[in-house]
């Protein structure tokens, strides 16, 4: 029978099923500072072990601090949750990439980074971005941390299957600079809404997916989540092949393992969806959120939606848009490109990857921030950071007097000292626009790391296709 | 019984019931007092024991953090009562044994409101509304996640 990527995943990992749930086995799981404590001390309660230690790596992302490393953290309970990861990890033995690290970096860039993320893979973590992972064809989910410590347990979890749905993405972006990876993803998710992927997996497919790199493809099905779906893939190819070659820990038989991959992680010919949603990449452009949550995204052309025009006869989604206006301080009918920023953050799991730095980079150089817009770029891991010092764009973001700091989650979450205060105005390049997640009362506009470098410069939203 | 606490939105997510500054805390009681937070300030002084939380569609929406249904069980809520939930959210709920999250269709929605004392009844499948003396149905949990309720979570759970 033909079968979808994701089915072939599933039935691959079945080990069981268990009153109408599965119990299915996971190849890799990733544990940060944030989701794991309790995990560990359910474990230490109950007087069990960490089954397969060497499946299982640490790192510490969301509460690190992105300024001087060789200082002590200044926050008190910040550091105790650092230090409770590293001795957990010590007890059970489990490989940790600290802060003094080379391979420190936010959980969902150093997995692909090191080879630990693998196409066909099981991959969870405590972390709802963890579909990210999706993008090498693998099958990875977020869980909470009553599931870590399952996992942590048994190597095993319990889920029920989803459902699946296709994501098509035909046709051929007009310039593929300006319009990138995030203005797909918030152009889906637009359409399919905040809970249309609910109880999926997506799998992206079509010619506009083909063409992206790795790093892009990453930044599409890190974003899954925020259309509900519990994961998002796409089937690997040679370009996946090429990114996971040659890293820390690459399987030795990698050649071997490329060559059965090549034949089975695709979807058959024939085998069906339960759910469809196509879009044609030609159509797309530059996108700006402007409510409180990924859904609310306009095109950088359009101006701020009327909220009766947005619900389209949805009385409740009305009110949302009605409230989300208050809350983001915005009126009906203001031109995207009039709204005026105080902040940018260029960072986070969805676009801190070196790629996303050379785009950013790309626009800024000669010129300056606005002065009253206040500038981080935070990269995803140390070892983009290393890269892109290597190639120099410390220089050009500094000289434009954009902020260079150390690896994490950062502002993405508010967690650090990173954060807004109230009533500041973000352009940025992470995943949600939730009310207060960069910081209490703070207001988030999402984009992509170029349209947010070139409204650094302008100090409001520019339509980057002008500039590139 | 227990009196609901109603909030007319869709998409409640989980940085508004638990805003990040707080996930590095670690004890349970900390971290109820900023249940929330984000939508409702005062809401941790107005949960007694045994109360329910009502909202709109896809309920817990976002992050995968088991601390937004730890902050809202440990204030003393029993169940939330929403249209749709998000699966991370509803899976936390219900594995690590903290409260009931509870589907209903739109119009048991509108039908409840602030203030009103219910009772629930999983064996009925029902929601009483004793204020307004009337009786609505719940969407049925799955046969394992019944399991794992009345078990107590996850851990609690062994399968037959």
């Amino acid at each position: 029978m033909a079968k979808t990527l994701f089915e072939k995943i599933w039935d691959s990992h079945k080990v069981d099923e268990i009153d109408g749930r599965s119990l299915i086995y996971i190849d890799r799981h990733m544990v940060h500072e944030v989701t794991s404590p309790q995990a560990f001390d359910g474990l230490r309660i109950n007087k069990r072990r960490v089954r397969r230690p060497d499946l299982t790596f640490a790192t510490m992302d969301h509460n690190v601090p992105t300024t001087n490393r060789s200082l002590p953290i200044a926050d008190q309970i910040s550091a105790m949750q650092i230090k409770t990861l590293e001795k957990n990890c010590q007890e059970f033995g489990i490989p940790l990439f600290g802060l003094d690290s080379p391979y420190q970096g936010i959980v969902h860039v150093i997995g692909p980074e090191l080879g630990i993320t693998l196409p066909g893979a099981t991959i969870v973590c405590g972390d709802s971005h963890t579909s990210t992972h999706g993008a090498f064809g693998a099958f990875a989910l977020g869980i909470g941390t009553s599931d870590v410590e399952h996992v942590l347990a048994t190597q095993c979890l319990v889920l029920d299957k989803p459902k699946t749905f296709e994501i098509r993405v035909d046709g051929k972006r007009k310039n593929t600079h300006a319009i990138t990876a995030k203005d797909i993803i918030l152009s889906i998710i637009k359409k399919i809404g905040t809970a249309g992927g609910n109880g999926t997996v997506l799998e992206y497919r079509g010619q506009a997916i083909s063409d992206l790199s790795m790093d892009e493809r990453m930044t599409m099905c890190n974003m899954s989540i925020e259309g509900g779906a519990r994961a998002g893939l796409v089937a690997p190819d040679q370009k996946t092949f090429d990114y996971l070659g040659g890293r820390k820990y690459t399987p030795k038989n990698y050649d071997e393992l490329v060559e059965k991959w090549k034949d089975t992680l695709k979807t058959d010919d024939g085998a069906k969806f339960d759910k469809s949603f196509a879009i044609d990449a030609s159509q797309i452009i530059p996108q700006v959120s402007w409510g409180t949550n990924p859904s609310m995204t306009a095109d950088v052309t359009e101006s701020v939606p009327d909220p009766a025009e947005f619900a389209k006869g949805d009385s409740s989604q009305e009110i949302a848009a009605k409230n989300a206006l208050q809350y983001m301080d915005l009126k009906s009918g203001t031109p995207i490109t009039d709204i005026k920023i105080d902040r940018v953050f260029i960072g986070s799991c969805t676009n801190a990857r070196l790629q996303d730095l050379v785009e950013a980079a790309s626009i800024i150089k000669g010129r300056k921030a606005s002065p009253n817009v206040r500038v981080m770029v935070v990269p995803g891991s140390q070892q983009v950071k290393k890269k892109a010092e290597e190639m120099g764009l410390d220089k050009i973001f500094k000289d434009a007097n954009f902020e260079w700091r150390e690896s994490g989650c950062s502002m993405c979450l508010g967690m650090n000292p990173d954060i807004l205060s109230r009533g500041e105005r973000c352009a940025s390049t992470s995943n949600r626009n939730f009310e207060g997640r960069q910081g209490a009362g703070g207001r988030t506009h999402l984009v992509s790391p170029i349209m947010a470098a070139a409204a650094a410069i302008a100090g409001h939203f520019v339509d980057v296709r002008e500039w590139v | 019984m227990g009196k609901v606490i109603k909030y007319e939105k869709d998409n409640i997510d989980t940085d508004v019931i638990l805003p990040g500054q707080y996930l590095k805390l670690h004890d349970y009681d900390e971290i109820a007092k900023h249940a929330m937070e984000g939508i409702d300030p005062n809401f941790h002084s107005k949960v007694q024991k045994g109360d329910f939380l009502v909202a709109g569609r896809n309920f817990g929406c976002g992050s995968s953090r088991e601390h937004a249904p730890i902050a809202l069980s440990q204030c003393g809520i029993k169940g939330v009562i929403a249209v749709t939930f998000a699966r991370i959210f509803y899976r936390n709920a219900v594995d690590g044994g903290f409260l009931l999250p509870i589907e209903v269709d739109e119009e048991t929605y509108k039908k409840i409101s602030d203030g009103d004392q219910i009772e629930i009844d999983i064996s009925k499948n029902q929601i009483k509304n004793l204020t307004k003396n009337q009786i609505y149905s719940m969407k049925p949990f799955s046969e394992i996640v019944a399991k794992i309720i009345e078990a107590g979570g996850l851990f609690k759970y062994k399968p037959d």
